[in-house]
């Protein structure tokens, strides 16, 4: 029982505590993508450490059944048994029963993420479908069709084959580059899996909604996602092209009453930093703090459950 | 051509603009104009989209003849209003290149624009 407990300090230290210290590190975006690996290696940290921890509890508790047994039975005989083996036993038999229930309920949760993952793929699969048979090809990508449509919308639906989607509304807003910049966006999605990384950290958060780290990181994790893609879109067109098509695209979009939230895409935070771009000392000082960050990380459950499994 | 699924668009952007109700023949007629094709692969992509619920058929004789059951402009508009409002549901409201904002965000983002402009010699 004991080797669990440091596993356990560390998680649920790194879940309450990384939160504050990653949002700070990655509020910026300056190097997005250590900020994604930072946060997506927080969330795994945690989740093996737990998971390890959760594992060697219910080890000691079977290892210690057959006392767990004796003494349960001398109790109900009638016969007394020392307090302190009541104590340990009574102690055994409760973590017993924490560790089950965890790993049952863990197991429920994602039975149903898995549910709601599969749903989501076929919706998004007809949808690709009526949009690849709707919509017309657009010269110079063979992913991308063109939907009629005012609003300027632009989005991508992974699966094979993966679709672009550029609204006529998005086309007649943007120019040659403007476009370039926005279609090298969307492949940066498809590329990056992207939606598997938020389709998994929406659903951490759905399950475990009082973990900080799983709570706040989602969002965290959408908005680094969105930048990680501004990136390869401001490689391939430069980011005059790519700001100048976000405040096209942003301006020009009619806003329904069921918008979603500022935090959903976070789109003046990519602004802020396309405007003021961090010069190269300070990319490099978050880029190894962000490193150093990540490898401890990953690190350090590694080296707890080596110590604990002696 | 690049693919079945490609010969399925371009049937049915010809049924859509031919308006009236099309026969296969008459339409492996226009399009074996401009590419190779076989009456047969014509015959199995409408049979295809027949039975995806793209087409409808009505017998005339010894053949069919197709329409589309709805407008290409009532697809888009369908296709819209899921990537708009799907609420998560598809995987395409995750990826959209802006999301729709709120009064607060749209405010700031004119400041930004106003800041850019600011910026800008001359």
């Amino acid at each position: 029982m004991t080797t669990a407990l440091p596993l356990l300090g560390y998680a649920v230290a790194v879940a309450w505590w990384a939160p504050a210290l990653l949002a700070r590190l990655t509020a910026g975006g300056v190097s997005a993508r250590l900020g994604l690996a930072a946060w997506l290696t927080a969330m795994a940290s945690v989740l093996a450490a737990a998971a390890v921890a959760l594992q060697f509890l219910a080890r000691s508790a079977v290892d210690g059944w057959d006392r767990l047994a004796q003494v349960v039975c001398r109790s109900v005989s009638g016969q007394a048994c020392t307090a302190t083996g009541y104590q340990g036993a009574a102690l055994e038999f409760a973590l017993a029963v924490i560790a089950i229930v965890a790993g049952l309920t863990a197991a429920a949760l994602a039975w149903r993420y898995g549910r709601s993952v599969q749903r989501a793929q076929r919706l998004t699969r007809a949808h690709a479908d009526v949009a690849r048979i709707t919509g017309r090809r657009l010269p110079g990508d063979d992913r991308a069709v063109v939907l009629d449509a005012a609003q300027p919308v632009a989005y991508c639906l992974p699966g094979r084959p993966a679709t672009i989607v550029v609204s006529s509304g998005a086309l007649t807003l943007l120019d040659e580059r403007q476009l370039g910049a926005v279609l090298a966006h969307e492949r940066a999605h498809l590329a990056g899996r992207h939606h598997l990384v938020i389709a998994l950290t929406r659903g951490l958060a759905a399950a475990l909604p009082a973990v900080p780290l799983f709570a706040r990181g989602a969002g965290h994790v959408a908005r680094l996602a969105e930048m990680c893609a501004d990136d390869a879109a401001a490689r391939r067109s430069g980011r005059g092209a790519l700001l100048s098509a976000l405040l096209a695209m942003a301006t020009g979009a009619a806003v329904p009453a069921h918008a979603l939230g500022a935090s959903a895409c976070a789109v003046t935070a990519r602004l802020h930093r396309l405007v003021d771009y961090p010069g190269p000392a300070r990319r490099a000082r978050y880029g190894l703090t962000l490193a150093a960050v990540t490898i401890l990380l990953a690190l350090v459950p590694v080296l707890l459950a080596g110590f604990a499994g002696r | 051509m690049r693919g079945f699924g490609d010969l399925e668009a371009v049937v049915m952007h010809r049924v859509w603009d031919h308006g009236s109700p099309v026969t296969v023949r008459e339409l492996f007629d226009e399009l074996a104009r401009e590419r190779a094709i076989a009456y047969t692969t014509v015959m199995t992509t409408m049979d295809n989209l027949h039975r995806k619920g793209w087409l409808a058929r009505v017998k005339e004789g010894k053949a069919y003849r197709y329409t589309a059951t709805a407008s290409r402009e009532e697809y888009s508009a369908r296709l819209m209003r899921e990537a708009l409002d799907g609420g998560g549901d598809t995987q395409a409201v995750l990826s959209h290149f802006v999301a729709q904002m709120d009064g607060e965000e749209s405010e700031m983002l004119r400041a930004v624009v106003r800041r850019l402009a600011e910026r800008r010699p001359q």
